[in-house]
């Protein structure tokens, strides 16, 4: 496969991924304001700042509450890691891949483009319209998926697909971790618990975790045993632990791949052996932050042994294989 | 016929589906039963579909615009052009004839010349040619073939008579469209193929494919074949992508490839340097090595006719092949079939006057206004004055043109080109139509069934070019024992 191509092929999955994660994240934080006693404060702004986006914001919109951000975060196309931007690049990516990935998927994902496109303004007139287009920009990725799923070669192409996705939905999945140290309470509140309980709740959610983690952990929704699920079931598709070992898994059938084996096995060692429970927020932080930045470690490495390989001899062309990482990293 | 607009009783051209009693050919007599069975809501709501696949397909093609690129949604009229096997058969053998003598004229012209030694084809036209490649001269590709993809101009005369336009032997484009056309037909009117035996035209990209593989400087092993394009922001990358695709085929751009210091081509893979055997280029000459050509161009490879001229890897077409593709070379096409086939031309040339030859120059210069003056090296339209329809200062600036470089012009009449049936306001308005098939040439010869029916949409414009405002319609070649 190509090097140019593969490198559009990866950030291709990653936007999408991005694109999806994103609204999961807008609908369950939507979902549990609801639940929220009037005086507990969960500010909307958190959701940008988990992204690493909050600079950028400031500098595009005089006020942080929910419309702005809403817009911000699904239609604005300053904003790179916008829905709407996501999608469109990942279009733009796949107008330059129809060769390698099956004949169906270029029109699928050129259908999601002009969804959001036409969608994304109504998507921020109102909360029950904006669940409304969230969700069906949800399942028209799970077609997409599903499209790979059932029809894709099990090539070298799809392993680039793979790790894409696999790399952005790590990085999601502890940055949705990181989100509740956020949260604030009104001090005398006896709810406290209660409340906690709500909040991982919806982070669980945001993740389609809620149900396995009950039937597999507890009916109780703890924070130690959401974050040690979060991170280290080997099972569950939007854990860390098993994001890490298909990254390992495609590593194993990419050429030349020694190095990156080793990383993505340091990664997973040391999450297994990282202490989850009994964790204050600011040592959580720490520990998300890390993982945050070895994941970037592993995408740095990779994008230098494939992508960029040839860089040396030419100048890259072609489309967004520029790094719209998010800003904190 | 009680869908046909008012237009039509003003019609003067040959209308390809409707006779003179605006009563249907009998080859569009099944598509007219049909379109009469749809009622008006009916008909509206299929057009409508058809704008929604295109838009979902995402078949477009790019502008060139001072404020960027802009990518244009595919126009597309889905009444079809409709043609009968037996008068398709005639054409194809007529457009397998004339490129078969192009490319022996092709390989004569860098090689021998002999048709320039008996007379044929004057020394002076060869010298000014704007496509000839000295870096060529020499070379015989495989099979003495040098344009494997050739895009053929038709138009059809008010007598009926089917003229050729021109010869594109560069980097022709269009087949994508035609491809998805017949696409977009079956899906909105699946029943009307059902009603008439419509021949396929789907077995193209697999004869693209065979074309190019016989390229393959390694036969007997699977040849690697990769569509070398220009970019994203070309106007046909749409195309460059399609036909990769339906090839199974690498695209790849100039940056994407190398030629090592043993002279072969090799693609930068993940897994380190892989070799390239057949390059089926969509970039122009003059970009295509920054070695031999243009040597400012990022577009090509560095190296690349060194390859080729050391038989390392296939390119189609062959760099050079465009000095056929020259309005006044074209002239000469009647000469050029009879003198190495020993044949009469099966595809009428439209008579044509060559301002290099003085009586010739002048006669065009006294009858501007009634002239198409076109200049040799240009496509997509540019570059041309349609006489009747200039302004008399316009027609005085073009005569300018052509006294300064009478070489680089050449003038027909004004042919009343045909029309088809195209939907307009929920009617079947006239509106002026080309053709242009495909013909693939190495081993064998190969041309498409139909080809891409090009539409001029405004009314009464002869301009079919998409960059200019044209659209298509699936075009079907009829079996006729089903009439």
């Amino acid at each position: 496969m190509l090097a140019r191509a593969a490198g559009n092929l990866y950030w291709m999955a990653r936007y999408l991924e991005r694109a999806e994660n994103t609204a999961r994240l807008i609908n369950s934080t939507t979902h549990v304001l609801l639940d929220l006693p009037l005086g507990a404060s969960f500010g909307w702004a958190n959701l940008i700042e988990i992204a690493g986006l909050d600079n950028l914001f400031q500098q595009n919109y005089p006020e942080a509450n929910e419309e702005a951000i809403m817009r911000f975060l699904i239609e604005d196309t300053r904003n790179p890691s916008s829905i709407l931007s996501c999608v469109q690049y990942a279009r733009e990516n796949t107008r330059t891949l129809r060769e390698v990935l099956p004949a169906e998927m270029w029109e699928r994902i050129n259908s999601l483009y002009l969804y959001v496109r036409d969608n994304a303004a109504i998507a921020c007139r109102s909360r029950r319209d904006r669940y409304m287009v969230l969700n069906n920009i949800i399942e028209q990725r799970h077609a997409i998926i599903g499209l790979i799923a059932g029809t894709m070669s099990h090539d070298i192409a799809y392993q680039v697909l793979k790790l894409g996705r696999n790399i952005e939905r790590a990085d999601m999945t502890t940055r949705i971790l990181d989100l509740n140290s956020a949260v604030q309470f009104p001090q005398d509140s006896v709810l406290h618990e209660a409340l906690m309980e709500r909040i991982w709740m919806s982070t669980l959610n945001s993740l389609s975790a809620y149900q396995t983690y009950r039937r597999k952990i507890s009916m109780h929704v703890r924070s130690d045993e959401v974050v040690a699920f979060l991170l280290c079931d080997l099972r569950f598709p939007r854990s860390v632990e098993h994001c890490l070992s298909e990254i390992e898994d495609c590593f194993k059938l990419m050429p030349k791949s020694q190095q990156l084996q080793q990383l993505a096995a340091q990664l997973r060692h040391r999450i297994e052996q990282s202490p989850t429970s009994g964790l204050s927020s600011v040592a959580l932080h720490e520990l998300l932050d890390l993982l945050q930045a070895e994941l970037g470690e592993i995408h740095d490495v990779l994008t230098r042994q494939y992508f960029h390989a040839y860089l040396d001899d030419s100048q890259p062309t072609g489309t967004n294989q520029t790094e719209i990482e998010f800003a904190g990293q | 016929m009680e869908l046909a607009s008012s237009e039509y009783t003003s019609n003067t051209a040959y209308d390809e589906l409707l006779g003179r009693d605006l009563h249907p050919r009998p080859v569009a007599q099944p598509l007219f039963a049909y379109l009469n069975s749809l009622d008006e809501n009916e008909l509206a709501a299929r057009r409508q579909a058809v704008d929604a696949t295109i838009m979902a397909m995402g078949i477009t093609f790019t502008i060139y615009s001072e404020s960027g690129n802009i990518d244009r949604v595919w126009p597309f009229d889905p009444i079809p052009r409709v043609m009968a096997r037996s008068e398709w058969e005639r054409i194809q053998a007529g457009l397998k004839q004339r490129l078969s003598a192009l490319n022996l004229f092709i390989n004569d012209l860098y090689n021998e010349q002999r048709i320039i030694k008996d007379g044929v084809f004057p020394a002076e036209v060869l010298e000014d040619s704007a496509n000839f490649r000295p870096q060529c001269v020499g070379i015989t590709p495989r099979f003495g073939v040098w344009a494997h993809i050739c895009g053929t101009d038709l138009v059809r005369d008010r007598d009926g008579t089917v003229y050729v336009l021109e010869d594109n032997l560069r980097v022709p484009s269009g087949v994508s469209y035609m491809l998805e056309n017949r696409q977009v037909m079956k899906r909105i009117f699946p029943e009307v193929f059902r009603t008439t035996n419509i021949l396929p035209v789907d077995d193209y990209p697999t004869q693209l494919h065979r074309t190019l593989a016989a390229l393959s400087p390694r036969p007997g092993d699977q040849p690697v074949i990769a569509v070398l394009t220009p970019g994203i922001y070309n106007s046909a990358y749409f195309e460059h992508s399609y036909l990769a695709q339906q090839m199974g085929a690498y695209l790849v751009e100039g940056s994407d490839l190398i030629v090592g210091s043993d002279d072969v081509v090799y693609m930068k893979s993940i897994a380190g340097l892989q070799r390239v055997d057949v390059i089926y280029r969509r970039v122009d000459d003059a970009f295509l090595d920054p070695e031999v050509f243009n040597p400012e161009s990022v577009l090509g490879v560095r190296g690349l006719m060194r390859a080729w001229r050391s038989g390392n890897v296939g390119i189609a077409n062959a760099p050079g092949a465009g000095v056929a593709d020259d309005k006044v070379v074209y002239t000469f096409v009647p000469q050029i079939i009879r003198y190495y086939l020993n044949e009469d031309p099966i595809l009428a040339n439209v008579p044509s006057y060559l301002c290099m030859v003085e009586e010739q120059r002048d006669y065009v210069l006294a009858n501007l206004d009634k002239l198409v003056v076109k200049p040799a090296n240009e496509s997509g339209g540019y570059g041309m004055i349609i006489g009747p329809r200039a302004t008399p200062e316009e027609r005085a600036q073009f005569a300018e043109l052509i006294r300064a470089n009478p070489r680089n012009y050449m003038a027909q009449p004004t042919l009343d080109i045909s029309t088809a049936p195209t939907l307009v306001d929920g009617k079947l308005a006239p509106r002026h139509l080309d053709l242009r098939p495909f013909v693939l040439q190495s081993d064998q010869l190969y041309a498409t069934t139909g080809g891409l029916t090009r539409v001029a949409m405004r009314q009464g414009s002869l301009v079919v070019n998409s960059s200019q405002g044209g659209g298509s319609k699936d075009t079907w070649i009829v079996e006729e024992e089903a009439l």
